[in-house]
This record gives structure tokens, sequence and C-alpha cells, in this order.
């Protein structure tokens, strides 16, 4: 059966497979020459089934094909060769089936190969990413129990409990609404009113240890004073054995010993024996003597034993009853030269008075004044009286000895060593010391004046003399520079002795205003040397109020200027809150510069000659230079700022540098606003006292540049745009005949208009 | 030697204000008395000053008497401009025209006379009154400033009667030329208009900055003075001081005085003239020579 089919089948699949491959080989060789014949194509075309069968069968036909050789040849005969040949070219033709089916059978399985590889690829790459997620589930499984075993360290802090914490804690804290509903929010704001809570401890703990250093160290003082007293009021109690008399003290000691044991603990308790008889004996003796203020009155005129008033000192000094200071005050204030007594009556009287500010003490030795008290009236009889055997004397030395004439000037000009000390306080706490001297021979008073202020100054450079002993106090009064001697008949001496004048020495000796003069009673009139000058009360009283004043606002004035110098020296004008309205809000104009400058510079400026030919650049000015600019204009300001500032304004020259030099006498504009500044400077005071008035025309010479170069009429020659283009609003450009720029800034509206 | 050091004189806070005013004091207008004995000032605080001409120009002239006779304050803002009538003085200022009676103004405390003003659109800013004309032959005044128009008053009523319109931007001073009833006038705009005032119409302008002999253009286009005498004419301000003929429209002689601004006066044959930024009048003779100089 199967043979016969094999049969039926062999020529048709050898006529099906050879057919198709000429037909290709045909084609090609007509076609397409450079494709050939590729068996691994062919492979994927032919079913593995059918080449299997194809070669069973073709094995069969193998099989038959040699059995009937074998058949054949051993039958033998004549046309069994060609039989034979026959065949064998049938066998090799299946031979050749089998080759092929042998090659087709290697090239799949190659492929199988291939496939079976790429597969297994495939899912080793799976493997590898399914052990990637495995880890990685692991991990976020590791992560999050981590997570659940966290322990938040707010868990072991002990909270108030909640009806507590809403009923305590202040509602920016608690948010009831927020947190009612929201335990975190709530966990969140309890912990916040902890800390508050902790922290205010905190404080209370630390405040109450400071506390307890202070009580312990006044326990201190008091134990150390208490000590103290011991033996004094031992002194006392012997004392009183020796006086059988006793005024006031007794009775500050028996106050102060019904206070003591209050006060004191333990070592109060040694004190405490003796105290209690004192007092006893101080009020036996009360019963018998003057009352207590009639007593210290009596014992201020006809004055203690010095042993009695030492040991009552202390006492007097913690119960703060300077009745012994006082006196003793009064008992050295006798042994002042008068012009000093009347200067330390009358301001002391002032102080009590009017000015509680005011603080009036005595400097120097008491023993040496009483030295000096017989002496003085000798040497002035010497003086006043024997001019011509003065005269016979000094010719007679002249020639001789230098030295001589030299002690001679040192004792004319020697002061009296008591000087008294005012204290003026101003309202920032800067005190203003003035130290009163008096030159006995010369019979006039000096002053030495020092300030000092509550807080650490910056110095700017330019401050420096403004608050100079030298020159604080100069023109206090218009034209009292201090430098020469008010008394003219001490010309006469100088001339004696050699001295030109009084300013050599002036450093040393303090100046002699013509103020300090008057408050010390001492009046010198101008035209006619008087010898006898004597000290007057009344004139000291009439110049006490307004000087002091003056005084005041001096030192007030000079500390204002020497802060906004300092802010000047940076190039910042430092305008005030209450004086901006004074000024439109833009301002481009900018303080570049300012230093000071010497007198002969300023003299030396060239558009500076109408200040000084109006004698208003006295060398008692101080003198700055201030430096405007704005683009390429530098507008340069000579300023002299009078000592009276700021009831004397500073005066402004200016010289402009842009498009050639202009200064008032060349450009009207540039006058006008010097007139802007110097004349019209009272609205630019600010409010009472201006002290700001300096910054405020730094500050409007800035506005008025601006509006200067805005307002500049454009030359038609130049090309290109105007440098300063024009911001400011102004209502007309020019007016009048004079042609002036609209200067004058009004406020509300914000405009510029004309004056 | 102290004795020698010479006296400062010390300046206390009105001194020196008073110094610094004077420094910075601008003359802006002046008049003749009718008598020829007095001439007023008026400087921009709003001062006039009366000053004794006869007593300065007299062969005994000392310092003193070139000082002012009276001094009083006549306008809140500067006195841009005076003229004398046969017994009024006219002084004006910031918008507002006021008379004096001379024979009280030597007097301490005097009032003024009158005030009016002249109808102006109304601004933020009164318009200022920059020259003051008087025409004798109608008896009126005519104003001129800041509003760019000429105004007539009659001075009989008081009352404004007439309004000249040209100039394009304000003017600075006018003049009468008395032979033919015609007004001169000059402005900003660098203009001299010549005004019939019959017809109240514009007859001529010369434009000076436009000649080169006077014109400076770096000081602008703008006329700031004017005199007259019908046949000659001076302006001066931004183009320099010159004298000019009027009938052949030339320039004739330009002045030696090199600051801009400046009123001058013809007074027979003086030319007074008062440069805007010093306190000084300047007095011109033969046209050309200053003989001497007046001061505050």
């Amino acid at each position: 059966m199967s043979s016969e089919s094999g049969k039926k089948r062999k020529p048709k699949v050898i006529r099906s497979d050879g057919a198709p491959a000429e037909g290709k080989r045909n084609r090609s060789d007509t076609e397409q020459e450079g494709k050939y014949y590729s068996e691994e194509a062919e492979v994927d075309l032919r079913d593995p089934g059918r080449d299997y069968e194809l070669y069973k069968y073709t094995c069969q036909e193998l099989q038959r094909l040699m059995a009937e050789i074998q058949d054949l040849k051993s039958r033998g005969g004549k046309d069994v060769a060609i039989e034979i040949e026959e065949r064998r070219i049938q066998s090799c033709v299946h031979f050749m089936t089998l080759k092929k089916l042998n090659r087709l059978a290697h090239i799949r399985l190659k492929k199988g190969r291939d496939q079976t590889h790429e597969a297994k690829q495939k899912v080793d790459a799976y493997h590898l990413q399914l052990q990637n997620l495995l880890y990685e589930v692991m991990h976020l499984q590791k992560e999050i129990t981590k997570c659940l075993e966290f322990k938040s360290k707010h868990e072991e802090i002990d909270l108030v409990s909640l009806e507590e914490f809403y009923k305590e804690a202040p509602p920016d804290i608690s948010k009831a609404e927020v947190t009612m509903g929201d335990p975190h929010q709530q966990t969140l704001a309890r912990l916040d009113w902890e800390l508050e809570q902790r922290k205010r401890l905190a404080e209370k703990y630390r405040e109450c240890l400071s506390n307890k250093e202070k009580i312990l160290k006044e326990i201190e003082v008091k134990k150390e004073y208490l000590s103290s007293l011991q033996p004094r009021l031992n002194s006392i109690m012997q004392g009183l054995a020796v006086l059988p008399r006793l005024e006031c003290s007794g009775t500050i000691w028996a106050h102060c010993n019904l206070r003591l044991p209050g006060s004191s603990n333990s070592s109060a308790s040694a004190s405490r024996v003796p105290g209690i008889t004192v007092t006893q004996a101080a009020l036996e003796l009360l019963a018998s003597s003057d009352p207590p203020a009639s007593a210290s009155q009596s014992a201020g005129t006809t004055g203690m034993s010095q042993g009695t008033l030492a040991a009552s000192l202390p006492v007097q000094e913690y119960l703060f009853m300077p009745f012994d200071q006082a006196h003793k005050q009064y008992e050295t204030a006798r042994h002042l030269p008068p012009p000093l007594y009347v200067l330390f009556v009358q301001a002391t009287a002032y102080g009590q008075a009017c000015d509680k500010t005011l603080s009036v003490a005595i400097e120097g030795s008491v023993d040496e004044a009483k030295a000096l008290f017989k002496p003085p009236e000798d040497s002035q009889d010497d003086e006043s009286d024997s001019d011509a055997e003065e005269e016979q004397t000094t010719k007679r030395r002249r020639p001789t000895l230098g030295v001589q004439l030299d002690d001679k000037r040192k004792e004319m000009l020697k002061r009296h060593p008591l000087s008294v000390m005012l204290d003026l306080k101003c309202k920032d706490d800067s005190v203003l010391h003035l130290t009163f001297y008096y030159l006995m021979n010369l019979n006039i008073m000096t002053v030495k004046a020092k300030v000092t202020t509550a807080t650490e100054l910056i110095t700017p450079i330019s401050a420096g003399d403004l608050l100079s002993p030298d020159s604080v106090l100069s023109c206090l009064y218009p034209g009292d520079h201090g430098k020469k001697t008010p008394n003219p008949a001490n010309q006469y001496q100088f001339d004696k002795v050699g001295i030109l004048t009084l300013s050599d020495y002036v450093l040393e000796l303090g100046h002699p205003y013509l103020w300090v003069q008057k408050l010390g009673g001492l009046h010198f009139p101008k035209e006619q040397p008087q010898q006898t000058v004597i000290a007057d009360h009344s004139l000291s009283a009439s110049h006490m109020e307004t000087t002091m004043k003056l005084l005041k606002t001096r030192v007030q004035s000079r500390l204002a200027l020497h802060k906004q110098f300092a802010s000047l020296e940076h190039g910042i004008v430092p305008v005030t809150s209450d004086c901006q309205y004074l000024f439109p809000a833009k301002v481009v104009s900018h303080l570049v510069k300012w230093v000071t400058i010497a007198h002969e510079d300023y003299m030396e400026l060239h558009f500076t000659k109408d200040i000084v030919d109006a004698g208003l650049a006295g060398d008692t000015n101080l003198y700055y230079m201030a430096l405007i600019e704005r683009g390429t204009a530098k507008l340069q300001a000579a300023v002299v700022l009078n000592p009276g500032y700021s009831s004397i304004p500073p005066i402004f020259q200016l010289c402009l540098n842009w498009k050639g030099e202009k200064t008032n006498s060349n450009d009207d504009n540039i006058r006008a606003m010097e007139g802007e500044v110097n004349v019209c400077y009272k609205e630019l005071c600010g409010p009472w006292p201006s002290h700001q008035l300096l910054t405020n025309q730094l500050q409007r010479l800035c506005v008025l540049l601006d509006v200067y170069l805005e307002t500049e009429s454009h030359d038609d020659s130049v090309e290109g745009p105007k440098e300063f283009p024009q911001e400011k609003m102004c209502l007309r450009l020019f007016r009048g005949p004079s042609r002036m720029k609209p200067f004058k800034y009004n406020h509300p509206q914000g405009f510029f208009s004309h004056r | 030697m102290e004795r020698a050091v010479p006296l400062v004189v010390p300046l206390g806070q009105t001194e020196v204000f008073q110094a610094l005013q004077r420094l910075h004091m601008t003359i802006f207008s002046q008049s003749v008395s009718p008598c020829g004995k007095f001439l007023a000032a008026g400087n921009n605080y709003g001062q006039i000053a009366i000053f004794s001409l006869s007593a300065a120009l007299s062969s005994e002239a000392k310092e003193e008497s070139k000082k002012p006779v009276v001094t009083f304050q006549a306008h809140d803002g500067p006195v841009y401009s005076m003229v004398s009538t046969d017994r009024h003085l006219l002084s004006a200022g910031d918008g507002e025209v006021k008379a004096w009676l001379w024979a009280e103004m030597l007097k301490k405390g005097c009032k003024e006379l009158w005030r009016r003003q002249p109808p102006y659109r109304t601004s933020l800013e009164v318009p200022e009154i920059n020259a003051l004309l008087l025409v004798p032959k109608e008896n009126s005044l005519i104003l001129a400033g800041g509003d760019c128009q000429l105004h007539t008053m009659d001075l009989e009523t008081g009352t404004f009667t007439r309004v000249l319109r040209g100039h394009t931007d304000y003017i600075h001073c006018l003049a009468l030329r008395e032979r033919s009833p015609e007004v001169l006038s000059g402005g900003e705009d660098g203009a001299v208009r010549l005004w019939d005032l019959r017809t109240a119409k514009e007859v001529q302008t010369i434009e000076v900055y436009k000649h080169e002999e006077c014109s400076r253009p770096h000081n602008g286009r703008w006329i700031g003075c004017l005199a007259t005498d019908s046949d000659w004419m001076v302006c001066g301000g931004g183009p320099a001081l010159t004298l000019w003929h009027l009938r052949s429209s030339t320039p004739t002689t330009v002045f030696p005085i090199r600051a801009p601004q400046k009123h001058v006066t013809f007074y027979q044959d003086l030319v007074l003239t008062a440069a805007g930024n010093s306190c000084r009048v300047d007095v011109f003779t033969n046209l050309g020579y200053r003989a001497f100089s007046l001061s505050f």
C-alpha cells in the first residue's frame, strides 16, 4: 500500500520539487541575476511533517531499489546491467533527496535552538524583574513596619489635661475651633502651650535668681555698714559722756537706731544694746533741748565740734538728710572770693527755685583759700595803690631777670584755689560741666566747659570743633568770643608784665566771657577803666535765667548738629519725618561731600566775597563745604555756621559747575537759590527748637538744584536729548522781570511756583 | 596789642538777617517823583524806598544821603513796576496795582490810596504785573504782565476798558511813544510790538534777537526792559542793551553792560538803569558813559 502510494507520489514529488526549482532558476536567470537560492527561506515554506514522510518514503524506495539491485545481481544476465544502472540512478536521486532533507533538518535544528535561546533569555529577564519587585516589596514592608513602630518624643512629655488646656491656654494657641476636631492639631497646640509655659517659668526662674543675688548683695552691704557702725557708736558713746548737751544729731541717732534693728538681722544684735541706750539718752535730751528744726539751724550757724560731726556723717548719708553736706558747702562758700560767691549763691538759688537739673558744687582746697585770706588785701593794695613803686621794681628787674618776669606773669594770672562747678543736665541726659574760676589779680572770672553725653557719640571728622571745650560756648551772646579780657583795667596790668593779649593763656585759664562776669556780678563799663569793681547780686540774678537757658539750647543744638554731621559725612541728608512736608518725595540731587574748611580757605573762595564784605564771616564761625551732585552738574556750597546756630541761620554761598561756572554774580537764579536758603530759612526751621535747620537747608538746596537743572532752557544749537528731563511740576518756567525759576514748593499739591 | 585789634561788630540774629536780606535784595522798579527831587525804588521783598535825589546829587553829598529817606512795605510779593502821576505813585506786583500819595509817602506809616486788580482768567497762580504805563492824553494806565495781554485802565473811573492781545509769552515791559499815540511792549517771546492805541491794533513788530549786533543766544531772546523817546528806543534783556532808531528800526549803540536783566529809564538826557543782580542804580549820561551809582 505504502509502496504504491509512494510510487505514485514520487514522480509527483520530484515534479513538484523540480518544477518550482526550475521556475525559480529560470526567473532568477532571466530577471534577477544577483538573487540566489536560499535554503533557509525554503525551510519556512516546507512542512516538517511532510518532510518526514518524504524521508520515510525515500528510505523505503532506497531499500526497495537496493533489494532489486541485489536481486538482479544475484540473478545475473546481460540486460541486468542496464537495469542496475537505471536502479542506481534512481537511488542516486533518492540520495540527493535524503541529503537535501538532512540539510533542512540541520537548519531547522539550528532555528529551533535559536528560538529556545531567545525564549530562555526572556524568561531570565522576567525572573530578574520579579526578584527586584520582590525585594522592593520587602523593603517597603520593612519601612512600613519601622514607621508603624516609630514613637514620638512628645508622648513622653507630660502634658496638661485636655480640659485644663482649653481652660487656661490663650485662644491664639488653643484655637478651639480648629483643634477640637483634629487630634493632630490639638496635640500641636498643646505642645505649643507647654513650650510657652516652660519659657515663662524659665524667665521667672532667672528673675528670681537675679533678685536673690540682689538681695544677697544688699544684705552684704547692710551687714558691712552695721559692722562699721559699731566702733563709731562707741566713739559717740564716749563723746556723749564728754558732751553734756547734744543738739540735732542726737535726734538723728534716735531715728537711726529705731530703724536699724528692723532692717538688719544677726549682726545688729551687737549694736542693739548700745543703740537702745543711746536712744534713751537722746530722748531724754530731746525733752530738754530745742525742737529739731531750730536745732539744725543753730547747728548751721554756730557749728559743732568736729568729732561729733564726723561721727554723725554716715548716719546722715544713710538717711538722705544732707544737712551736714549743705552746711559744709556753705561753710566752704564763705571762703569763696566775692564774684564766685555771688555766682554760687545765685546759681544755687536759681537751681532750687526754677531748674532742678542744675547742680552746684565747690571744688578746690579750703586750706589754700584760708591761707590766702589775709595776704590778698596787702597784695591788692600793692598793685592798685603803688603804681610808681611797681614801675620802679619792674624797671629794676626787667633788664636783669626774665625768669622773674615769668613769675610775675604767673602771679598775675593766678586763680583762686576754689572754683565753682555747675552741672547743667539737658533733656537727653547729656550734661554740660562748667567750672568757674576767679583770677584774683585780674579781677575777672573765667569758665571752662565740658560736655558729656549719655551715649557714646561716634565723632564725625567735620564735627571736631562742635563740642570742643574751646568753642562750645563761643558767642553765646553776639560777639562774646571770650578771647580778650573784659576788664579794661587789665590792659595796664598786662603792659607791666609784658603780656600781649590774654588769648594766649585762654586755653589754660578758661574763657573770660562777658556773661561769666555778669553771672559773677562783675560789671565793666566799656568806656572808662574802673578800679573798683564790686560783685553785685542783682546783676548776677538778672542774667542767670537767660544765660542758663542759652547754655542749654547751645548744648542741645550742638548735639543735634553733631548727629546731623555724622550722617552728612556719609552723604545722607537726615531729613526727619516731621520736616518731610517741606520737600517733594523725589529728590534726585544728592549730597556727595561734607567737609570742614578753615576760615582762611573760606575767605579765599572766589564766590564768598559778598559774605566776607558784609562782615558775616568772622573767625568765630565754623566753616564747611558741601558738594551736591546731579549728573554732570556739581553744586559747591560754602557754609558759614554761626556759633549761635540755630537762632542765627547757617549762610550758604553757591557755585554751580555746569556748562561753565555759575555764581550769584553771573546767574540770577543761583542768587535766588541762595536767597531761598539764606533769607527764607524760617520756613525750613521745622518744629521748635529748629535744630533740623541745617539738614533742611541742605535738602532744600538739593531740591533747588533739581528745579534749576530741570527748568534750564534747552539750547537749540545742541543736538540730542536734555540731560535733565523735567519731572517737577511747574506752573510757569519763568516769571517776572527777573525771569526767576519756580523755586517755591507747595506742599500738599506738590507743584512748584514762584515766590 | 589788644587795644589795637579792630572792634568786630557783634552780629545778633536780627543784624545777620538784615545783612542777608540786603545781600539777596533785587531792585525791580524805580520812579522819579513829579517834583524831580525823589526817586522811589521797589525791591523783591515788596518794600519801597524813597531816595532823595537832590541830596545825593548835591556837591556836599555824604554816604548818609545815599541812604533811603523812608522805606515801607508796599506789597506782599516783589514790587515789579512803579509809575508816578502828578500826585500819585502807582506800584504793581503780584496781580495788583496800588496807588500812593507822594505828599504822604515821606511820613511814616502811610497807607495806599486805592488798589485795583485787572480782570484775569482764573488760574492757579495770580499773573504778575511786570509793567505799568501812563498815557496822559487819555488819562489812562496800561498794565501788562503774566497773562500776555495789555490791559488799559481808565484812571478817572478805575475801570478796565481795553485788552490788547498778541504776545505769545508774558510781557516784561512797556513804553509810550508820546508824539504818536503808540505803545511799545517787549516780552519773553523776544519781540517788541508797537500798538496803535486808537485802533487797538498791532502796528509793527521788531524781533530784536534776529539782529546780530545785539543778539546773545546764550542769554535767550527775551526783552527785559524798554524805554523810548518817540524817535529812539532802548531795549535790552537776553539781547544786549541797545539803542534803536525806531523809524528805520535799526540798532545804533550797544551799551557796555554784561549782565542781562536791567531796568532802564530816560530822564532828560540821562539813562538811569538798575542792574538786576545788585543793589545799585547806575546812571548813564551822554548815552554810554557811566556817571555814578546809587545804592540801597
